[in-house]
């Protein structure tokens, strides 16, 4: 008997040539390039002169195709601003070859605990243009992922998974949004304990990931079976139906769900595997909305005042208010997560983006889309920003609330391609994957300049504890890397606003803030059409962007040069 | 982290480029390159500081057996003197054997 070949325990460029066709390997952008992170060395911290991601070119069954391999072992996967480039830029090189004409495949293997924290704000921005590439390139060819272990894949890269056209994964992947320790961090040892390992196994490995559909292919942790498992995936084609895209589905899944009650990873198996009553969901419905009680925050009172409707009717998941208003002489659609005290999921009370949350917002722009199908110019999509995070709890994790996200994203990043202008207006905190769900793929990002208003990738406390840093060193490190401030200033200097508003107080805005506003958001949504740019390219071509973001500007650069 | 660098006086060389390791625990990555000069030159960034003596030991040793011009860079995350060592033969072997 043949003894297996491990793949978890190959390195990313062996994966990388373990899943391309004998002899096609050839890296772009490799070590000999030294393209490394520019931000490690300053705070101590020694870099790798790959920065942890292999790009290769070759063949899979004889078709064109690019592998993208990161390397768990270097600083945990966690993505940055090179590596989020080289991420970014080859599925944006993949996308301009199949519009082109030229087919090419791709497929990307996954060991990442998500942002990497000392580049914070370069991390998440990357991850967004990630996803936006995702998305498009899923219209041409299947995007494969393979999550073999040993790291998986965490936070903002368990969102880019949720996208994926096929997932092949292992028992010894694992897949989840907020990671065990971050959610001890935020919610307490009585939600999720950290040192469970079976518990953590059970709930958010390969094995249970696979049996709830939220991966395709469970493989054994093999090379031949993984790669002939991509094959067949390539061979395949594009598939009919992408989880990310079945809002209605998990929607009615999730409704289905008491969060009151204990849940297991066994039930959800028995519950995801039978088709729902609709009967029953309606009825959960109704008392939902019966319990909505209004609590202002700066998202509401934003969303009130721009909409000019003080009690806006909501749907059955209340913490999404969406409506459709004029603005100037055209209907435009606002969508705002606020705070429901009285939220089904008691870890999502307090404006966090939940399992429902994700979904609704995914439905709510899907809906714009389909009402908007076959018009010329199509309405503009409005998110109002002020999202603490997400929820952090075991039942979201346990159902996928990576999932939930990443339907969001990719109802977003859709109706963006499809042109309906999309701009996000950040009057409060816009933080880690909340953000990324909700804003992070607009079109135009209008921020006000106000002490409230922050983009980050993780608190401060969790973000201490996973880099085993004290908070005070972690303002240190700030000063030396703005991506890693919290401060909108700070975060201007990555060239990714359109415009960042002062003179305006986020929390108790005045008459003429709001008309001010109003023209801003109309333009922002003129210069989106007259532009023409559906993808987010225009984010690297601002003058800020030009230095904020000169590494991310120069691997694509580079990748365009060695792509042929 | 600390940044040292080595300089080696040598006679032979040595075919081609080679790249091996990665800068995750307790290991390291090291690009070796063939120089046309009569020379070694070592760049070790570590993340470990205070212990320059022991990186020159190491490399006293592996220059003293192997004399090869090259420029070596070292990028380290906690490797132990074994490690190194071990990677360091690796490279040379990556760079004299493959094809």
């Amino acid at each position: 008997m043949k003894l297996k070949d491990s793949f978890v325990e190959l390195r990313a460029r062996d994966r990388a040539k373990a899943l391309l066709d004998e002899g096609t390997f050839r890296e772009l952008l490799g070590p000999f390039e030294r393209i490394e992170s520019p931000h490690l060395e300053p705070q101590g911290i020694v870099p790798e002169c790959d920065d942890g991601v292999v790009i290769a070119r070759g063949l899979i069954c004889g078709e064109r195709a690019v592998v993208i391999s990161i390397e768990g072992a270097f600083q945990g996967g966690g993505i940055g601003e090179v590596s989020g480039a080289k991420i970014a830029g080859a599925l944006e090189r993949a996308v301009k070859d199949n519009e082109k004409g030229i087919k090419t495949n791709a497929v990307i293997v996954h060991d990442s605990g998500g942002v990497r924290l000392q580049e914070a704000n370069y991390g998440l921005l990357s991850i967004a243009e990630i996803q936006s590439a995702i998305v498009a390139l899923r219209n041409y060819v299947p995007v494969i992922g393979v999550i073999p272990g040993k790291i998986g894949c965490f936070g903002g890269m368990s969102m880019t998974a949720g996208l994926f056209s096929k997932i092949v994964i292992t028992r010894e992947g694992r897949m989840t949004l907020n990671g065990p320790e971050v959610i001890e961090q935020e919610a307490g040892v009585a939600e999720f304990d950290s040192s469970d390992k079976r518990m953590i196994w059970d709930t958010i490995g390969g094995a249970q990931r696979q049996a709830i559909g939220l991966a395709d292919v469970l493989a054994d942790d093999d090379i031949t079976a993984i790669t002939e498992e991509v094959r067949i995936f390539v061979k395949e084609g594009k598939p009919s139906e992408l989880r990310s895209s079945q809002v209605d589905l998990f929607l009615s899944r999730i409704k289905m769900v008491d969060p009151s009650k204990p849940i297991g990873p066994m039930d959800v198996r028995e519950m995801w595997s039978k088709d729902y009553i609709s009967k029953d969901v309606e009825n959960i419905k109704s008392e939902a909305v019966k319990e909505n009680e209004k609590v202002m925050s700066r998202g509401r009172i934003w969303f009130e005042k721009l909409t000019g409707i003080s009690n806006p009717k909501v749907g059955d998941v209340p913490s999404v208010l969406c409506t459709d208003v004029n603005l100037g002489d055209e209907q435009v659609r606002y969508i705002a997560v606020i705070p429901n005290p009285n939220n089904r999921f008691p870890r999502a009370r307090n404006g966090e983006v939940g399992l429902e949350e994700g979904w609704t917002v995914a439905k709510y722009v899907r809906e714009a889309m389909e009402e908007d199908d076959g018009k010329e110019k199509k309405r503009p999509i409005i998110a109002v920003v002020d999202v603490p995070s997400q929820a952090y709890g075991y039942k979201e994790e346990l159902l996928g609330i990576f999932q939930s996200c990443a339907g969001a994203v990719d109802a977003y990043a859709s109706a963006r391609y499809a042109g309906h202008p999309i701009v996000s207006l950040l009057v409060g905190p816009a933080i880690s994957g909340a953000f990324l769900t909700h804003g992070y793929q607009a079109n135009r990002i209008i921020a006000l300049d106000d002490p409230g208003v922050l983009v980050h990738a993780m608190s401060k406390q969790s973000a201490a504890r996973i880099t085993k840093r004290s908070i005070e060193e972690l303002d240190e490190a700030a000063k030396k890397v703005p991506s890693m401030a919290y401060d909108i200033q700070s975060y201007s200097t990555l060239g990714t606003l359109e415009e960042l508003v002062s003179g305006i107080d986020g929390a108790a805005p005045k008459a003429e803030d709001i008309e001010n506003i109003k023209e801003k958001l109309s333009k922002a949504i003129e210069v989106t059409r007259t532009s023409g740019i559906r993808d987010l390219s225009n984010r690297l071509t601002s003058e800020k962007a030009l230095t904020g973001r000169a590494a991310g500007i120069k691997v694509r650069s580079r990748l365009k040069e060695e792509w042929n | 982290m600390e940044k040292l660098t080595f300089e080696y006086a040598a006679t032979k060389s040595v075919p081609k480029r080679a790249y091996v390791g990665v800068v995750g625990s307790g290991d390291l990555e090291i690009l070796l390159e063939p120089i046309e000069e009569k020379k070694a030159y070592v760049v070790v960034r570590t993340r470990f500081d205070g212990f320059e003596q022991i990186w020159r030991d190491m490399l006293d040793r592996f220059f003293e057996d192997n004399d090869i011009a090259v420029k070596i860079e070292i990028n380290d995350f906690g490797a132990t003197p074994g490690m190194v060592t071990m990677r360091l033969l690796q490279a040379l072997e990556v760079s004299i054997d493959e094809a």
